[in-house]
């Protein structure tokens, strides 16, 4: 179980944060925390030295702050997860990080239980994090920077097959894969397939990213939260 | 005895060869002087009226002396009551006409007579209309002058008379005049003072609104402080009892009920906060944005940055120094960063109204609290003219208030400025600077004992190169 140990890095300016975190995860046996950093440029270094497989990161760092860590760390790594770690969930900083290629975001007061399940539902990738608070962040800040639905985004839907798209209207519901094969009456595999294939074909890396795209070009049309 | 003279001459060519003169003195004699004026229209037309109503229209020394004592008390009356004024005028006048048409008629008046505006009643129209219409509505004045008209028509129009000299027309031009004079006047003036009232109500609601604007700010800032504390005590509450060896159910369910109020503390804040936030509250100020170098992304900044914001401020063209003074105690984050930022916008404010300027930036520590003074000399080179100026000021003063402490700002003698702020250390004196030592202590402590040291061969004792300056611990390392 050991080797296959999810690997995880932490980033945050407080060395209290840093720690208890630590402690917490490294309780569950199947998660390692590989290291930790005081700031974003930190990060940046640590990740390269370690590889992690997920990094945890604070928002706000002197240095560099997590949101350039965050966009800085994918476009070398393409394979490793941030989950983005907040105090306040329905924050533009939250968005932000979400658009520079965060997988998820995960409260600072979290219990241990959700900060383990969330680093295990980054890491497998097969369902989003807290997707009632994601679509109400999503719709929200969009609708603040006045940015309807934008129609290259919608262009770009008009690629995907009938199914792929009720596929992707299920990610951003929220829905794991698992959950979208039993409702669509397919096997888990199928629909692991076209996940692939709307993610290569809208050149998007993850889920999570997927849910914003669903939310922002409305495709999925936010209602009753 | 000639340079004596020479002197009085040169005395006296300076005293008297001159056009200037002290305004003149504010008087109540100077202030009813237009009404003084009119009084004494209004008794010359009296007079001249009752010459030519006795004696040109021989309508006899009682009945001239009547109409005349009317339309003076018209004229009279026109800067207090117009209306009433303008309807005395004009009966005297329509009386006095028709009693001079019969006279016109029988022959007994003087020849070639002016009928039936004799001047010194177009003399006492010209004023009471003139009057009126600075006064009332350009509609009211509109309907004297029609009204004024319509009886000068009647009167020699329809009802006619003979041996006179028509007065009608020049009189009904005249009246058009000076009606059209005082009616731009007054709409003029009613614009102006429009435009003045509007100025007024919109930098009062501008005013109300930016103190609004400032007030949510500071409290989201220091909201923001309280949260990041409030999520730190629930990740330790947890973290505790992974600590010991066997934790007492007693010592599990304490922590448990540790960490569940400070969520619910947090959940009370994040409603509280509204959050939604949609602004980066740091790139609001002048030289902010540039001095703290670490915009929008970093954590709310403690005095510990002040060398940065003090050099920026340098960079920027100010000569800064700094004195800092007193035992050095680390003050509760939400202090700092209200010292912070009010030393940021009094410097930003130097940079903006004193330029080229020098500024002692004072910091004085006191048991109960800490003394911020920012003092610059009188400005090199006369100022730009600012548009947000004062703005500022108060959000300073309301960070003041906030924290309980208090603020002021003037000009020194020099004709520099000066503001100076005391923030107490807390409302209870006994209070947090105990408890941030404690956390401090806890910090380290638990570096060398946690499990963690050495399973984080990457992270040598980090711990203290963060900026931690929430925990308390920056005031030690900062100095």
């Amino acid at each position: 179980m050991t080797s296959s140990a999810i690997r995880v890095l932490i980033a945050d300016d407080q060395q209290m944060v840093r720690q208890g975190f630590s402690v917490l995860l490294n309780t569950q046996p199947d998660i390692d925390v590989v290291g930790q950093a005081v700031h974003g440029l930190d990060a940046v270094a640590k990740v390269a030295e370690l590889g992690p497989d997920i990094v945890l990161m604070d928002i706000r760092m002197p240095e560099l702050g997590g949101i350039e860590a965050t966009r800085r760390i994918i476009t070398e790594h393409p394979h490793i997860k941030v989950l983005v770690l907040t105090t306040f969930d329905l924050d533009e900083y939250v968005y932000d990080a979400l658009h520079a290629g965060a997988s998820g975001f995960l409260l600072k007061d979290a219990s241990a239980d959700q900060l383990a399940e969330a680093v295990r539902v980054v890491a497998a990738g097969d369902a989003l994090l807290a997707p009632g608070v994601m679509r109400r962040l999503i719709t929200e800040f969009s609708r603040l920077r006045g940015s309807a639905p934008r129609a290259p985004l919608k262009e770009r839907v008009a690629d995907l097959t009938e199914r792929e798209t009720e596929v992707l209207a299920h990610i951003a519901q929220g829905l794991s894969n698992a959950e979208i094969a039993e409702r669509l009456i397919v096997a888990e595999q199928t629909v692991k397939t076209h996940v692939g294939r709307i993610l290569v074909k809208l050149g998007l890396r993850d889920r999570t990213q997927a849910a914003v795209f669903a939310y922002e070009s409305g495709l999925v049309r936010p209602s009753g939260y | 005895m000639e340079k004596r003279l020479t002197r009085w001459l040169r005395v006296l060519r300076e005293d008297l060869w001159t056009a200037d003169a002290n305004p003149l003195p504010p008087s109540v004699w100077l202030r009813w002087l237009p009404h003084g004026l009119v009084i004494l229209v209004a008794i010359g037309t009296a007079i001249a009226d009752m010459d030519q109503l006795g004696d040109g229209y021989n309508l006899g020394t009682e009945t001239g002396l009547l109409i005349a004592v009317a339309q003076g008390t018209a004229v009279g009356l026109a800067p207090w009551r117009p209306v009433p004024a303008w309807w005395l005028s004009t009966v005297a006048v329509v009386v006095s006409a028709m009693g001079a048409r019969t006279q016109l008629i029988a022959g007994h008046a003087e020849f070639n007579s002016p009928w039936p505006w004799s001047p010194p009643a177009m003399v006492a129209q010209c004023v009471v209309l003139y009057l009126l219409a600075l006064r009332v509505p350009t509609r009211a004045a509109a309907e004297t002058l029609a009204l004024t008209a319509l009886a000068t028509y009647i009167l020699q129009g329809l009802i006619g008379s003979a041996n006179y000299s028509s007065t009608g027309m020049l009189a009904v031009a005249l009246f058009g005049g000076v009606v059209l004079l005082g009616s731009t006047q007054r709409g003029r003036r009613e614009a102006r003072t429009q435009l003045v009232e509007q100025a007024g109500i919109t930098a009062e609601e501008r005013a109300r609104r930016t103190l609004l604007e400032e007030r949510s700010r500071i409290a989201r800032e220091l909201h923001d402080v309280v949260a990041h504390h409030m999520s730190v005590i629930s990740i330790q509450a947890q973290v505790a009892p992974h600590l010991t060896e066997n934790p007492s159910e007693e010592l599990k369910e304490n922590l448990a009920g540790i960490r569940q109020n400070a969520v619910e503390a947090l959940t009370e804040l994040r409603r509280v906060l509204g959050v939604l936030r949609s602004e980066h509250p740091e790139d609001q100020y002048g030289i902010a944005g540039a001095a703290d170098g670490t915009a929008p992304h970093a954590p709310q900044p403690t005095l510990d940055r002040l060398g940065a914001l003090v050099e920026n401020t340098r960079a920027a063209g100010l000569a800064v120094t700094v004195e800092i003074s007193g035992e050095v105690h680390p003050f509760p984050p939400g202090v700092e960063l209200s010292a912070y930022r009010i030393i940021q916008e009094a410097l930003s404010n130097a940079l903006r109204h004193a330029p080229g300027s020098n500024v002692r930036v004072e910091l004085d520590h006191y048991p109960r609290g800490l003394q911020v003074r920012v003092i610059n000399s009188r400005p090199a080179r006369p100022a730009p003219p600012s548009p947000g100026a004062g703005h500022g000021l108060l959000g300073m003063r309301e960070r003041a208030t906030m924290l309980g402490g208090t603020l002021m700002a003037t000009e020194t003698s020099h004709g520099g400025f000066v503001v100076a702020a005391f923030l107490p250390r807390s409302d209870d004196p006994s209070g947090s600077h105990i408890s941030t030592g404690t956390t401090g202590k806890t910090a380290t402590g638990k570096t060398a004992t946690g499990k963690t040291a050495t399973g984080t061969t990457g992270t040598p004792a980090t711990g203290t190169t963060g900026t931690t300056g929430t925990t308390g611990t920056t005031g030690e390392k900062a100095r």
